[in-house]
């Protein structure tokens, strides 16, 4: 018996004193320590007890019945629980609400099974069992804190901490730990392990995973990782017994949009944030629970702040967005937000250079300057990081102004704004997987919405869903037929000439999805309208079903689009005198005449600053309450995690001022007033966290006469770490450009 | 250790009948011997600066740290003050804040309830949006996956 253990022996059993030995019930969820082995007959008389209290799964997790007459009834600590059949035994322990130490297995991640830290003692089995990969079989009378379970526990525990360096005060992962926390629980004070411990070469797996591979603990965590949910099959496992190492056998960059995650899923130390490396500690951390806006996925996300600085970003759990993980552009995107801020308003001056000024002389020249020009030559723009919010307050100036002409940049000049389901996913990201085969229409979802592609790349490694896709070559991380580069193509599956419309006729669960790279063509009806066709005879649409599905590319299009801001004429820039971009860096002013005024209102000194003629500093959306409406038409709100920098504002407060400076106020002057406003426009924004579909379909649309023109789809994204104003200030996202693209 | 003693604390019925004994005692001069308290009497009567009784608070429960598996924080209810009156202060490059709130939702409270969470807010008189918890939806796993038949091999393109 090792020194630690006899020690703790001693101490517990003097603890015993406290104790009485009658049936008491202990019900904690965490791991917890147990009765000592005199005990066992105690506490297993204690565990039948007939009122057991209520208990609730771990993390409030809601178990999925696939099938209800197929559930079967395990004990958990003598606790009966009803499980679908099928599950395993540290699931079963998980709906029973205890929680089971484990290392290697990861509810997102195919069951391995060599981390043996889920060990649980099940009645008549003569040796504990490994829980995590044990499916759990009627009546089974699982113990989770037995002594036996301890014991075994502790014996893998230590085989862990043989090899594991005692790096924790230097380590990036301390305080967030996996094996940390529990060897709190079940390590010893000191080993018997008198050699020396093995080290292992650390690799370098490019500019945003930093290894100190002596860390790593073998879990396979990140292999699995790589090969199932990112489908790069880069990691691997070399070597065996203590020469075992993770890798890349030959040097190699993790290019995958998703590898950050790895660093959450490491239940160690070994692989870690490089760009958050020794930055920060994450107790000294405060964590604002927002959303992701860089693209239109609204991916959940914790940003964590320390004082008036973002440190980093983590993912957050949503099972219908972006389950556990975020793409790299949405964890490393924030050092942008240091950069290339605004922060005071400024004025060109005539020598062409900008001098700050006071907030009361901007909003006057720019008051004054709106009102000597037509109402029809004064233009807004919506950049692609707005929220609702700024949307409405600009559209309602812009039309008291006298001037319709607004709209959101990636809309293009058309924009359908009258049916909803033609402009949002309807089937849900969470929806696609039923699906059973994809066409995607010119979009590339792994650079276009990462979490959305990650979707696609789950069904079809989980149902062998057939994807074809039309438009330029483009990298796909699962099988997929690329069956032409125009929209002719369409035409011809349409008319089911194409081999392909047999697999989309076949399938029960067809989705199309069309990119939101489409809303720029010159034939965009055609392109709709050649879709629905597709979708009209194969079935796409059922009152069960809705396949139809644009992938919308920015934050701000699907909120814009429900606000309806679309432009009175698609010739407005050409033909602006004052232009308002709002945060809009993307749209095209080569054609605006030379003599416009243009006030840029934003966050960041971007393409849109070098033609700006006033600049009105902006907060940024760490810096905000704003309504964000994702592709799938879930709408979900950013929280300020940390200040403003300088003397920037919120968006809509900056056009509230304005109105008032022009004399044309609008009528809130707080955010629950201006949502009252976005509620008679569009409710459905204020219905937080919950998806709002579409309530008519696209059938209703009227007939086109347009024909699709032999025009090859182009890329809507040409770098997928660089898409907008915060993420081109960042030089994590440049690094990323520089190394990883391919 | 520690878990054995807090297990004492807790479940031991010395402890238990100490707090029996006690808890009518708190009843009493908490609900019965005072008038009902009315929504946002309490942030008046006990000298909170007047510009902070009105404030909008969010009531969320934290999601679990994506990289740690301990659920024991989970499924707690805070309150986000929104306080971003913070700054850094030029003399010794700390941070500063103006807001008296600033580490008072994240740190120091904490309910087992959103019922408990919302009464508190209301008995201060804030004005709150609750936020929805998000849960982790458990699907049947099997380890003989890995094992399943797939299909023929795929021809690498
Ligand atoms: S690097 Fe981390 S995730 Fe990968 S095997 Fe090692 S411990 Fe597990
Ligand atoms: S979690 Fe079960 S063996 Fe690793």
């Amino acid at each position: 018996m090792g020194l630690g253990l006899l020690a703790s022996r001693t101490l517990r059993s003097s603890s015993r004193i406290f104790h009485n030995n009658g049936p008491t019930t202990h019900f904690l969820r965490t791991i917890t320590s147990t009765p000592d082995l005199n005990n066992a007959d105690a506490s297993a008389s204690a565990v039948q007890q007939p009122d057991l209290p209520p208990r609730n799964p771990v993390g409030g997790a809601r178990v999925h019945f696939p099938n209800p007459e197929d559930a079967i009834e395990v004990f958990v600590d003598g606790y009966p629980v009803k499980i679908p059949k099928g599950m395993t035994v540290l699931q079963a322990c998980e709906v029973a609400g205890v929680d089971i130490p484990r290392f290697c297995y990861h509810s997102r991640l195919s069951i391995a099974g060599n981390c043996r830290m889920c060990l649980v003692e099940v009645e008549k089995s003569p040796k504990p069992v490994a829980s995590c990969a044990m499916p759990a079989l009627p009546g089974m009378k699982i113990k989770t804190d037995t002594p036996i379970a301890k014991k075994a526990r502790e014996g893998v525990m230590e085989f862990l901490l043989m090899n594991h360096p005692l790096d924790c005060p230097i380590c990036d992962q301390g305080g967030e730990c996996d094996l940390q926390d529990q060897s709190m629980a079940f390590g010893s004070d000191r080993g018997r392990f008198t050699e020396m411990k093995r080290s292992v070469v650390d690799k370098n797996l490019g500019p945003l995973v930093k290894t100190v591979m002596t860390r790593c603990i073998q879990c396979t965590r990140c292999v699995r990782f790589a090969s199932e949910v990112a489908g790069v099959e880069d990691l691997g496992m070399l070597g065996r017994g203590s020469g075992e190492e993770i890798g890349t056998y030959v040097e190699k960059l993790m290019t995958s949009e998703l590898s950050g995650n790895v660093i959450d899923i490491c239940p160690v130390g070994a692989l870690t944030s490089k760009p958050f490396a020794f930055k920060a500690r994450n107790w000294e951390l405060k964590g604002t629970e927002s959303i992701d806006v860089t693209d239109a996925v609204g991916s959940n996300i914790r940003i964590d702040s320390r004082g008036p600085e973002v440190m980093r970003v983590v993912p957050r759990l949503n099972e219908d967005i972006n389950e556990e993980w975020i793409s790299d552009k949405t964890r490393f995107f924030y050092d942008g937000l240091k950069r290339q801020r605004l922060n005071d308003p400024m004025l060109r001056g005539p020598d062409g250079r900008f001098k700050a000024v006071t907030w009361r002389d901007a909003l006057a020249i720019v008051a004054e300057v709106m009102h000597q020009i037509k109402p029809e030559e004064i233009v807004g723009v919506a950049g692609k990081l707005s929220d609702a919010e700024s949307m409405m307050a600009l559209k309602d100036l812009l039309n008291k102004m006298g001037s319709n002409n607004i709209f959101c940049e990636g809309n293009g000049m058309h924009p359908n704004a009258d049916l909803r389901s033609g402009y949002i996913m309807n089937t849900g990201i969470s929806g696609l997987e039923k699906a059973d085969a994809f066409l995607l229409v010119g979009t590339q979802p792994r650079v276009e919405a990462a979490m959305v592609n990650a979707r696609i790349r789950k069904t079809v490694k989980a149902t062998n869903a057939k994807v074809g896709y039309v438009g330029p070559a483009a990298d796909f991380n699962y099988d997929h037929r690329h069956l032409g580069t125009d929209p002719k193509t369409l035409v011809e599956i349409a008319e089911g000439r194409h081999p392909f419309s047999s697999a989309l006729k076949n399938a029960k669960n067809p989705v199309i999805i069309v990119g939101a790279g489409v809303f720029e063509r010159e034939d965009k009806d055609a392109v709709f309208a050649a879709v629905e066709t597709i979708g009209k005879n194969n079935n796409v649409v059922r009152p069960d079903w809705n396949g139809l599905n644009v992938l919308l590319l920015n934050g701000a299009q699907a909120a814009a689009l429900d606000l309806g801001l679309v432009p009175e004429s698609d010739k407005c820039i050409e033909s602006a005198k004052f232009v308002y971009l709002m945060g809009a860096d993307d749209v095209s002013l080569d054609k605006l005449p030379d003599d416009a005024f243009v006030v840029y209102q934003g966050h960041h000194g971007d393409r849109g600053v070098y033609r700006a003629n006033v600049i009105l500093p902006a907060s940024a959306f760490t810096e905000k309450e704003g309504i964000y409406e994702n592709t799938e038409g879930c709408a979900q709100i950013t929280l300020p995690a940390v200040p403003t920098v300088g003397d920037a504002r919120d968006d809509w407060k900056i056009i509230r001022a304005l109105s008032e400076v022009a004399g044309v106020g609008l009528p809130y002057d707080s955010l629950g007033a201006i949502r009252s406003r976005i509620r008679t426009v569009a409710p459905n924004l204020l219905e937080l966290d919950e998806r709002q579909p579409a309530t008519f379909s696209t059938s209703l649309r009227p007939e086109v006469s347009q024909k699709v023109s032999e025009t090859p789809f182009t890329p809507a994204v040409e770098n997928f770490y660089m898409t907008d104003a915060i993420t081109r200030a960042s030089k994590i996202m440049a690094q990323c450009s520089a190394l990883l693209r391919k | 250790m520690a878990s054995s003693l807090r297990r004492i604390a807790t479940h031991s019925p010395q402890a238990a009948a100490w707090r029996s004994s006690l808890t009518p005692i708190c009843r009493q001069f908490a609900s019965d011997a005072l008038v009902e308290i009315k929504p946002g009497e309490i942030g008046m009567v006990s000298g909170i600066p007047d510009e902070h009784l009105r404030r909008r608070v969010v009531i969320f429960s934290p999601a679990r740290t994506a990289s740690q598996q301990g659920s024991g924080k989970v499924g707690k209810w805070k309150i986000n003050f929104m306080s971003t009156q913070k700054w850094e202060n030029p003399l010794m490059g700390w941070t500063s804040t103006g807001d008296p709130y600033a580490n008072v939702g994240d740190s120091a409270l904490c309910f087992e309830s959103e019922e408990a969470a919302k009464a508190f807010a209301e008995k201060h008189g804030w004005e709150y949006t609750v936020k929805k918890r998000h849960t982790p939806l458990l699907k049947i796993k099997s380890y003989a996956d890995n094992f399943k038949w797939k299909g023929p091999p795929k021809t690498a393109e």
